[in-house]
């Protein structure tokens, strides 16, 4: 005569039974995936010599508060210019000529060098510049200076 | 020269070939141009409502959806007007959408705004966004409404209205900012709307949305409503053109797809047979989604399949085996379990004999698994006591084919059904039990002009639809099929080249018909002679007829025999084998039809082949390397009362709740009492698993694969979703473990072995295989063994040694059911919202907290005679039982008509009241027969029925969206002439 009953005895695991299964089931994850996890060490070493996993983790750990936090303060009026000109900035960086702009920099930087050696107390009159003029590494100065206003003018 | 032919159409410069009055969008579609479209929808075809598809037409500007072809027709769609006059309809969109796609849950590559806008190249937005006054309506337990979201576009009010025609949803066109409402402008929750989900199916963006998906779909939706508003206004400001913010939002679009598993599967709750993806993270289900080439149901979906799957999830799913201990239940680990089955079944089978034990099938279960509970009864056990929950509902249906037509199936496909000129429902609330099924009949009906007669006790929603309502006498349908038969053969009116062609029998069966005189049929059934005459000459002439019939038909004393009168009337008008005829026994479960298929009867191996036949019986003996028994076994029923006659004494029940899904459960608990070893395999504890002796944990429809067949034995595949819960299995895992243990290793990786086994086995399923069922591919039985199938039966002839069909007499006897004490006749049904005892639907708090439990319906007359209000508190008493209920005065039943749902497991289980009659022919218990007398325990109360359920609504029906209104509004211009102004 089996009368219906519904209360259930569990099954209950102890706390060392469960350890061993938790231990056994990581034991072999880490076995079938030994490379991937000697990689994922490695990485990990390398966040941490940098300080970043630290940082990583703060942030993770509040990143709901963090996200709203950037996300409040960056809304406010005062960067809306920002925010529009941060895209634009980038189609800009698109559309300039990086090579070009790479030669005329390096042009720049040794100018700068140049100045540096120059006594800065000495005067320049009209005669000196014309003078000047002639001395060819200036004419070529200026003369791609002339270029680049007459190209940005149009 | 076919007719296409005549159909040339030029469409940048090049021409093509149209069908006949072809919907110009489709043509381009099909061409490989690319037109933006928004509102248009391929299953919904055209609304006319978003003006993105503007080409140009013969010189002139137009809505490409809501034009048709032309012989000659010059189309040209890279024009520079034509261009204008999509981006002004496309900015339009804009003003009512704000996008922010990356922080939006719909943001998963198929967001329609998204992808046009992207594919036209839209860059700048000409006017911004105007937010709408309204407030976003999450009233409703599964889906929510965000009007400033919303483009307008009317899908939903299509998809309500025209396809799943509940007719809830409009859009007010009149109002300054118009909007979609619910019936006549509630919340949602107050509304008509049957949740069946649709509209949240269709919705070309977030505006309709599944709760599911909130905060769930995105990397970064998760948040806060207020820094998610912060986050919206950020990617607005951000942008300098939609192109860098579409590129964003598709890469984390597509970073999605990492983490949501979208698997098909196919629905559980009925034999429609939906199928659909479901999304998944993780346990979580997202959401469901149809597909346009479901092939059952398309895009449509009911409640239960769009979100009724909470009890997967659900807290009481069994862990581990249970063993009874005493008075309790210990668990216990899978080992140990499976070797004390074996243990036990070996020792009984020793002692008393392999006829000593009994297995039962679940028709929720898959075909694999049904013919794995065969073959451990057949093979391992060695009895043919096996049988399945069929018995309880479409037995008789099945019987009644045999008889006549040779197949115990559908005669075609939904499909048919839809077709059909004139479709007849006998004992069927189809809008509640099948309603997938049921829409597409109502969609006939209501765009078509498709005529419906019911045939019901009960004035449910097809009732109210039908073009003719017939509510005769309580198990008297025999009598009017019959009768009208008879009438349409006196008239001449029958089919005659049909029935000499393909039907033997006739002139016996004519002389059988002589009782089912019109007089003695308007007696018996009381529809008037009249109204019978002029239902017999529409059923004669109309040009197809598919009749619809289920539990109402089935669960009586003549259920076999009405079934077969049911399909001799169509025999001798000549409605079987052509598109939009045949007979169509709607099945209750999801596999109620493979589950028979696929051998779990106690007469049949797999695809109906007897087990008292030697040639198959030596196939199968081959195959299984054992000697089978002859003899046919129990069914169901006869397996209970062997309990009581002490001639079983174990029992093996998969997936069925039969302490509460049989008839009389005081008389089949009672047996389950004196079972000596009773093994319950199931999800929940249930009601018949508190008897068992050891209770197995299995796993539900999406942790597992397999195959289902639906009522139009259509054979489709389910995938698995996640894996199982810890602790439980597949049934066909556990059915494997026990047959090892009792030494029959049968070393099955996958049910895809299982289903070559059977299809190398059972002819009718010759050519089944995983491969021609993959993905949405289906298959239709009978399968020849190169994979063809048939969708629709007895094209070519019927199959039996001549080819013909058989007419099969059948008599009547009037069996009162009532009498002066037993004075109420009770009928019983399902709701649309719960299933089967309700062990999985209940389960759902979005479903309960507006179907909180059955309920007892009377009618106002009865309600008067008996001083009776809304939520009065009553005892029903039948001759077997008792149950209690509150009681809802409707007038859906008539006089001492009384209904109960039967979806409940609890003080209301109809089946306390049922008893052991049963259809004569097939044991199919005779549910639908039963006398009560009523008690008051309470003059009124509470009413049942919550406010927001959906029998509480006010539906608004009307054809599509009314667009025209849009049209009509002053502040409306069609971008085609603001271009050209």
């Amino acid at each position: 005569m089996a009368k219906p009953i519904s209360n259930i005895k569990k099954y209950e695991k102890t706390h060392e039974e469960e350890i061993d299964q938790n231990v056994a089931e990581v034991k072999a994850a880490v076995s079938d995936n030994k490379d991937a996890i000697l990689k994922g060490i490695q990485l990990l070493k390398a966040l941490e010599e940098g300080g970043t996993l630290d940082t990583a983790y703060a942030f993770t750990k509040k990143k709901k508060e963090a996200l709203g936090y950037v996300v409040e303060e960056i809304s406010k009026e005062q960067y809306t210019p920002l925010l529009k000109n941060l895209p634009e900035l980038i189609f800009l960086l698109g559309e300039i000529d990086v090579k070009a702009l790479r030669e005329f920099s390096s042009k720049l930087n040794q100018g700068l060098e140049q100045m540096d050696t120059g006594a800065s107390e000495e005067k320049t009159g009209f005669l000196d510049l014309a003078k000047a003029l002639k001395d060819p590494e200036i004419n070529r100065s200026i003369t791609m200076l002339l270029q680049f206003l007459r190209g940005m003018g149009r | 020269m076919s007719e296409r032919d005549h159909n040339v159409v030029w469409i940048n410069n090049r021409e093509y070939l149209a069908d006949p009055e072809q919907n110009l969008l489709d043509l381009i579609n099909s061409t490989g141009e690319h037109v933006p479209q928004i509102c248009y929808n391929e299953s919904l075809g055209p609304i006319q409502t978003c003006d993105t598809c503007i080409v140009q037409v013969d010189g002139e500007l137009k809505r490409a959806c809501g034009t048709r072809v032309k012989p000659g027709m010059k189309v040209v769609t890279g024009l520079e007007r034509v261009h204008k006059a999509q981006k002004e309809a496309l900015d339009r969109i804009l003003e009512n959408h704000e996008l922010y796609c990356t922080v939006c849950d719909y943001n998963n590559g198929s967001c329609e705004i998204h992808n046009t806008m992207a594919a036209f190249g839209l860059e700048h937005q000409s006017r911004p966004f105007q937010p709408t006054s309204y407030e976003v309506d999450r009233s409703g337990s599964f889906y929510r409404y965000d009007p400033d979201q919303c483009i307008l576009c009317g899908r939903c009010v299509e998809v309500c209205q025209d396809v799943q025609v509940n007719e809830t949803l409009t859009i007010d066109w009149d109002r300054q900012q118009p909007r979609v409402i619910w019936d006549n402008d509630v919340p949602m929750d107050q509304s008509s709307c049957v949740n069946c989900g649709q509209c949240s199916t269709v919705c070309p963006c977030n505006a309709m949305m599944e709760k599911g998906m909130e905060k769930e779909a995105g990397f970064l939706t998760n948040q806060e409503p207020g820094i998610l508003k912060s986050m919206i206004e950020l990617t607005k400001k951000v942008e300098t053109g939609y192109g860098p913010l579409f590129a964003v939002s598709d890469t984390e679009a597509a970073m999605r797809e990492e983490v949501i598993d979208k698997k098909k599967t196919v629905c559980t709750y009925c034999g429609v047979g939906c199928s659909f993806d479901v999304w998944t993270k993780g346990r979580k289900i997202l959401k469901v989604e149809p597909h346009p080439h479901s092939p059952a149901n398309g895009i449509s979906t009911c409640v239960k399949g769009k979100f009724g799957w909470d009890y997967v999830n659900s807290e009481e799913r069994l862990t581990k085996p249970l063993i009874r201990r005493e008075d309790h239940f210990e668990e216990v680990d899978w080992d140990e379990a499976i070797s004390y089955v074996a243990q036990r079944f070996s020792e009984i089978k020793k002692e008393k004999g392999s006829d000593h034990l009994a297995f039962i099938s679940s028709s929720k279960a898959t075909n694999e698994e049904s013919y794995l509970m065969q073959k451990l009864s057949r093979q391992v056990i060695g009895t043919n006591n096996v049988d399945n929950c069929s018995r309880y509902c479409q037995a008789p249906a099945t019987m009644g084919l045999f008889r006549t037509v040779g197949y115990g199936g559908d005669s075609g496909s939904i499909s048919d059904i839809a077709e059909a000129k004139l479709v007849l429902t006998v004992g069927s609330n189809t809008a509640e039990s099948h309603p997938v099924l049921a829409s597409k009949i109502k969609r006939s009906q209501k765009l078509f002009g498709h005529k419906l007669y019911v045939f019901d006790l009960r004035k449910h929603e097809m009732a109210k639809r039908a073009d003719r309502f017939f509510q005769p006498k309580p198990g008297t349908d025999l009598v009017w099929l019959s009768a009208i038969t008879k009438y349409i053969l006196d008239q001449g009116w029958h089919d005659q080249t049909f029935l000499q062609e393909w039907v033997n029998g006739l002139e016996d069966y004519r002389s059988s018909l002589e009782p089912f005189t019109l007089e003695y049929a308007s007696d018996m059934t009381g529809i008037s002679a009249e109204e019978l005459k002029e239902l017999a000459e529409e059923v004669a002439h109309a040009e197809s007829v598919a009749i619809c019939w289920a539990m109402g038909v089935t669960q009586h004393v003549r259920g076999s025999d009405t079934s077969t009168a049911i399909s001799n009337l169509l025999l001798i008008t000549g409605n079987y084998g052509k598109p939009g005829t045949g007979a169509y026994p709607l099945r209750g479960h999801n596999n109620v039809q493979g589950c028979s298929d696929f051998g779990s009867m106690p007469n049949f191996f797999p695809g109906y082949e007897k087990v008292t036949e030697n040639d198959v019986r030596k196939r199968y003996e081959a195959a299984w390397k054992v000697v089978l028994p002859e003899e046919i076994g129990m069914d169901n029923h006869e397996m209970i009362e062997a309990i009581h006659k002490g001639e079983l004494s174990s029992m093996y029940v998969m997936g069925e709740d039969t302490g509460v899904v049989d008839a009389n459960i005081n008389y089949v608990t009672a047996a389950f009492e004196k079972l000596d070893f009773f093994v319950v395999q199931d999800l929940f504890l249930t009601k018949t698993a508190e008897y068992a002796d050891v209770v197995l944990p299995a796993s539900p429809s999406l942790e597992k694969e397999g195959t289902f067949t639906n009522t139009e034995r259509r054979i489709q595949r389910l995938y698995q979703s996640f894996p199982p819960l810890e602790g439980t299995n597949p049934d066909w895992k556990i059915i494997q473990l026990i047959a090892k243990e009792m030494g029959h290793d049968w070393g099955y990786t996958h049910p895809s072995e299982i289903m070559e086994e059977a299809a190398s086995l059972a002819p009718l399923f010759a050519g089944v295989s995983y491969e021609r069922l993959e993905g949405y591919q289906s298959l239709q039985w009978p399968v020849a063994a190169d994979g063809t199938d048939q969708p629709l039966l007895f094209t070519e002839g019927f199959p039996f040694e001549d080819g013909k069909a058989r007419l099969y007499p059948v008599d009547f006897e009037l069996t009162h059911d009532t009498d002066e004490e037993y004075d109420l006749h009770v009928n019983n049904g399902r709701l649309l919202e719960h299933f089967h005892e309700g062990n999985m639907t209940y389960k759902s708090e979005g479903i309960t907290r507006k179907t909180p439990r059955a309920f007892i319906e009377i009618s106002e007359d009865l309600a008067e005679e008996r001083g009776l209000e809304e939520g009065a508190k009553v005892k029903l008493i039948s001759r077997t039982g008792e149950a209690v209920g509150h009681v809802t005065v409707t007038d859906r039943v008539k006089g001492k008509e009384i209904f109960i749902p039967l979806n409940d497991n609890d003080e209301l289980s109809i089946n306390l009241l049922t008893d052991n009659r049963v259809d004569k022919d097939s044991n199919t218990p005779a549910y639908k027969e039963i006398a009560v007398k009523m008690k008051v325990l309470k003059k009124k109360g509470k009413s049942p029925i919550p406010a927001n359920n959906h029998r509480r609504g006010n539906p608004v029906p009307q054809i599509s969206v009314n667009v025209e209104k849009k049209w009509g509004r002053a502040d409306y211009e069609f971008p085609g002439s603001k271009v050209d102004r």
